[in-house]
């Protein structure tokens, strides 16, 4: 046991006085391996998910092929790949500080103190909280949510906006949607609180979706955007270029139309305000 | 009770999540097949590695295998999925990330397993050889070994299943292997018992049927002792 | 892209109480588990062993069908599957009573159950026969026999392999975490969520797993040196090459 002991002892000291660091950036990184890796969700449609024919596509996914992906390889001078790897939001951030992945490409809402510990691309969605529920149960949204049993996802906003102002509501934490909305079917919570184009999404793709119903005003402002790791100005003009030259030449709102709109998987009219506020985010050339 | 979700996924399921052709990467065989081969042969070289006689070799030997047999192998998934981007400063597969786990995890194990091989080997073989005029290194590859692989392989074939149904924890971290393959399915569905039952049914096919045989062949190996 | 370790995360904040709640739940998970185990494991590794064929082959079907699939589906399938297929008013206690808890304890107990299963198939299998007819021959039913001899000596027999399967549980335990049940690996992925400190969280949870089994590992072999029947079990070869 004493030889076991100190080689842990002495490894742990090891681990504690080394930094691992590389001066590399994200975009010397693409260049060098030829692949931009993104992380991605399978079960949150029509983000990104997996579709009946058990193909991983979405809205987030397709922005990134025809807008970013496309850029990083004009500027890198090289046929770039992409890669995509499955995150929910208790691991999103580890695979991107751990190098996982370059991206996330997701549903990852842009908060204050999310940037303390990664960056945000522009905002490309702008949704709120609402909840899921049972249609006909007796919950309306956030006031009538107390005493009932809500999910959320690991680490989600939402999870964290319920635990801080409806205290005596019990909160559920899962892994990811699919475990939510599973629990939610079962009847093991009542509702299930996400940001509402997550929630229309889940309920035009479930089995029964007139089973569901999505209720409440937006309790919260959830603005979209893609993170990726801190200090990599480069990388970030990239995907900000790459986002902003989508709706400037009105890419973005063909692929809103393919997906949220009135044919699309998901209809979801934009509304005016954020049709403005993206098209704000244009800065000049 | 809907069985239709099976049938009409059973090409998902089968062929991307337990063979590993498909566009995700994956495959429970794609994992689980190189995983014993190399897992074994690093085994061999920690099994033999506890049997040295200098302390350099047999202390981390045993160190390693006492490590691994006391840490779950979700952890040590876990330490590869996020040290190892960190460390080469680059991202990898899924796919490597878990079949380097499980080699490092399950070499373990099959160095208790060779070790116990050899150790039941009869040390008047190793005698008789040193007698003879062999070296060390010679006794092992030519009189040790080979008896003592004989002796291992039911073990060797019992951890192997054992591996078999570890690779269900790839699907942790996304691999897309057969348990991961129906949870996809399931997220759409919802029809969690009927796909469920259906993978339980395939893992215990290739359990059982590797077990029977792996009985089989020890019955069959101890009708002629050495 | 540089990794600063940060150690002070490990007891600053919540992580530490993160730590030791997912701590004392898995020891929670494990002991029920275990009482579990150990129970349906006696009870149907004595009925593989008995002459009447029926029970015989009911055992064997316990044994053989949970132990050939992973912990992994039993776990998915006692958490989601089941609760469906339970009356209502069954499903809403549950529901209120952390149903992923339950249906931990109840696929690590079933699951390990069919593998201590085979451990005292096999401890009784090495029991000489002359002690079963002893028994008998004095006046005990085959149903004593086993309850005053068989399975005292068995017991006592097996602790080595029991010991193995015991620490395999606890370390199976872990695989809670996929249905939520906020265990310690639930946690360490919990610290890394809200730091960032992925190494640190682990080597933390690292750390207690290898104590926790050291500890187990350590009081059942001071439990084997008291409680073992000398002369019956092998003694262990020591031979270096």
């Amino acid at each position: 046991m004493k030889p076991m002991l100190l080689l842990l002892t002495t490894l742990i000291a090891i681990a504690g006085s080394i930094t691992v660091s590389r001066g590399e950036t994200t975009l010397e990184k693409i260049s060098q391996t030829g692949i931009f890796t993104i992380g991605t969700r399978t079960g949150s449609p029509p983000f990104a998910y997996v579709n009946r024919n058990n193909e991983w596509v979405g809205f987030s996914i397709d922005l990134v092929e025809t807008s970013i992906l496309p850029l990083i390889s004009k500027k890198l001078n090289k046929q770039i790949k992409l890669e995509k790897k499955e995150s929910a939001p208790n691991t999103r951030i580890p695979l991107l500080t751990s190098n996982a992945v370059d991206l996330i490409a997701e549903t990852m809402t842009d908060t204050q103190s999310r940037r303390e510990q990664v960056d945000f691309s522009l905002t490309f969605f702008a949704t709120g909280a609402q909840f899921l529920v049972k249609k006909g149960t007796p919950i309306k949204g956030i006031q009538t949510i107390a005493g009932k049993r809500v999910a959320a996802q690991q680490g989600s906003t939402n999870a964290k906006i319920i635990r801080e102002r409806v205290p005596n509501a019990k909160l559920l934490e899962f892994p990811d949607q699919p475990a939510a909305f599973q629990a939610l079917v079962q009847g093991q919570v009542q509702a299930y609180t996400n940001d509402g184009i997550q929630l229309a999404g889940l309920k035009a793709k479930a089995p029964k979706p007139d089973d569901w119903a999505v209720v409440g005003e937006f309790f919260s402002y959830e603005p979209y955007g893609m993170a990726m790791r801190k200090n990599d100005s480069d990388f970030r003009q990239v995907v900000n270029l790459a986002l902003m030259e989508a709706i400037e030449s009105g890419q973005y709102f063909r692929l809103y139309d393919k997906w949220f709109g009135p044919k699309g998987e998901v209809p979801y009219p934009l509304a005016p305000d954020t049709k403005r506020f993206l098209q704000l985010q244009v800065i000049p050339k | 009770m809907d069985f239709a979700v099976i049938t009409n996924n059973i090409g998902f399921l089968i062929f991307q999540g337990f063979f590993g052709l498909g566009n995700f990467t994956g495959g429970t065989l794609r994992l689980a097949v190189p995983a014993i081969i190399l897992g074994f042969l690093l085994g061999v070289f920690i099994g033999i590695g506890r049997l040295a006689r200098s302390r350099w070799i047999h202390l981390p030997a045993t160190l390693y295998v006492e490590f691994f047999r006391g840490v779950p192998l979700v952890m040590v998934i876990f330490w590869f999925w996020f040290i190892i981007p960190v460390l080469l400063g680059k991202s990898l597969p899924e796919y490597s990330v878990a079949l380097a786990a499980f080699i490092i995890f399950e070499a373990a194990y099959f160095g208790e397993i060779v070790r116990a091989g050899i150790q039941s080997v009869p040390r008047g073989q190793a005698e008789a050889a040193t007698a003879t005029g062999l070296t060390r290194a010679q006794t092992m590859r030519y009189v040790i070994l080979p008896q003592a692989l004989r002796n291992m392989i039911p073990s060797l074939l019992t951890q192997s299943i054992v591996l078999l149904k570890d690779t269900s924890l790839a699907s942790i971290i996304g691999y897309v292997d057969l348990t991961k393959a129906a949870q996809i399915v399931n997220n759409r569905e919802i029809r969690p018992f009927e796909l469920y039952l259906f993978i339980a049914v395939i893992y215990w096919l290739c359990s059982y049927g590797m077990s029977r045989y792996a009985r089989h062949l020890e019955r069959r190996l101890a009708v002629n002792p050495v | 892209m540089t990794y600063n370790f940060d150690w002070s995360v490990l007891w600053s904040g919540q992580s530490g109480l993160w730590l030791l709640q997912g701590l004392v739940t898995t020891i929670e998970i494990s002991v029920i588990a275990w009482v579990l185990a150990v129970a349906l494991g006696i009870l149907s590794g004595a009925l593989r062993t008995v002459s009447i064929a029926p029970l015989r082959w009911l055992a064997g079907f316990y044994t053989e069908f949970f132990r050939n699939v992973p912990l992994l589906v039993w776990m998915f399938f006692w958490y989601f599957a089941v609760p469906p297929l339970l009356p209502q008013f069954l499903q809403d206690w549950l529901f209120d009573h952390g149903v992923e808890f339950l249906a931990a304890v109840v696929a690590l107990g079933v699951y390990h159950g069919a593998r201590f299963s085979e451990v005292m198939r096999s401890g009784i299998q090495s029991i000489p026969k002359t002690q079963s007819e002893a028994a008998v021959s004095t006046g005990l039913t085959m149903a004593q026999a086993y309850r005053l001899i068989i399975i005292p000596i068995a017991l006592r027999l097996i602790i080595p392999p029991a010991t193995n399967e015991s620490l395999n549980l606890i370390k199976n335990s872990s695989i809670a975490l996929t249905i939520g049940v906020a265990e310690l690996t639930f946690q360490t992925r919990q610290i890394e969520t809200y730091t960032a400190k992925a190494f640190e969280a682990l080597t933390a949870g690292t750390l207690i797993y290898l104590m926790l089994c050291l500890a187990i590992a350590v009081t059942m072999s001071q439990l084997e040196k008291r409680f073992a029947i000398p002369g019956m079990i092998a003694k262990r070869q020591t031979g270096e090459f």
